[in-house]
């Protein structure tokens, strides 16, 4: 194994929206990834995928998009609750790769402009996430109330999310380190 | 039947671990790999490279 090899872990951004507040929250994560030792990462924006929608799954699988997926050693989707769902376009997205994210960590990030921070989203992508191959951790990140929780130039108005974010983020990379160690070294025998 | 050939990295040329087996549902009309009528998909095997962290999958 090459020593010293940099995790990537590469944020989502599951909203497509005019004026999504989830543009902050994902801004802010891939920030705080940033200043961790040994971590690269990347903010990914699915409005900014080139996918077409006259098909789904595989088929439409976008070569950069794929790359870095099949680079990442874990992910972060952020992703805001509409109508207690994800986006239609965030489904689209993930579901055009799959051995890209097999046995890989995944951390959530549910944002919300009422008082539940995303948790209804977040459980309904669970079952998602599992089903594509993907390992959630236990922690998530919740912005309630995002309206409050940044200005309108993106800026953090509640310093408590730090904290929330330092120990979602401890969690994703332990997971992450130890998910490329199976991936690369535990054989299914 | 089971492939039981190893894997080699094309990037490396070692060795790869099979470290995953997982049944896929594909009803993608241009995908030509046959669904297995009693799993209602196929098994696809998952292997990674233990030296560049690649990964790789084919039809098990």
């Amino acid at each position: 194994m090459e020593p010293n090899r940099n995790l990537f872990i590469p944020v989502i951004l599951g909203t497509a929206r005019m004026g999504r507040m989830s543009l902050h929250a994902a801004r802010l994560v891939t920030e705080e990834l940033g200043k961790c030792g040994g971590v690269e990462t990347d903010l990914i924006d699915i409005a900014k995928l080139p996918l077409p929608t006259n098909d789904a799954g595989e088929a439409i699988k976008q070569a950069d998009f794929s790359a870095k997926m099949s680079k990442a050693d874990a992910l972060v989707v952020v992703s805001p609750e509409y109508n207690h769902g994800y986006s239609g376009l965030l489904k689209h997205v993930l579901d055009s790769c799959l051995k890209e994210y097999i046995h890989k960590a995944v951390g959530i990030v549910g944002v919300s402009a009422g008082p539940f921070g995303g948790t209804r989203v977040i459980q309904n992508l669970l079952p998602v996430m599992r089903e594509i191959g993907l390992v959630t951790i236990f922690w998530d990140v919740n912005f309630s109330s995002v309206q409050k929780a940044f200005a309108g130039d993106g800026r953090l108005l509640d310093e408590s999310y730090i904290r929330r974010i330092d120990k979602f983020l401890k969690e994703l990379i332990w997971m992450a380190k130890t998910l490329r160690h199976g991936r690369e070294q535990v054989s299914l025998g | 039947m089971a492939n039981t050939d190893k894997m080699i990295c094309p990037n490396c040329r070692v060795e790869m671990n099979h470290h995953c087996d997982k049944i896929v549902y594909n009803l993608d009309t241009h995908d030509a790999r046959k669904t297995e009528p009693d799993r209602g998909g196929f098994i696809e095997e998952f292997h990674s490279c233990p030296k560049c962290g690649g990964g790789a999958s084919r039809h098990g």
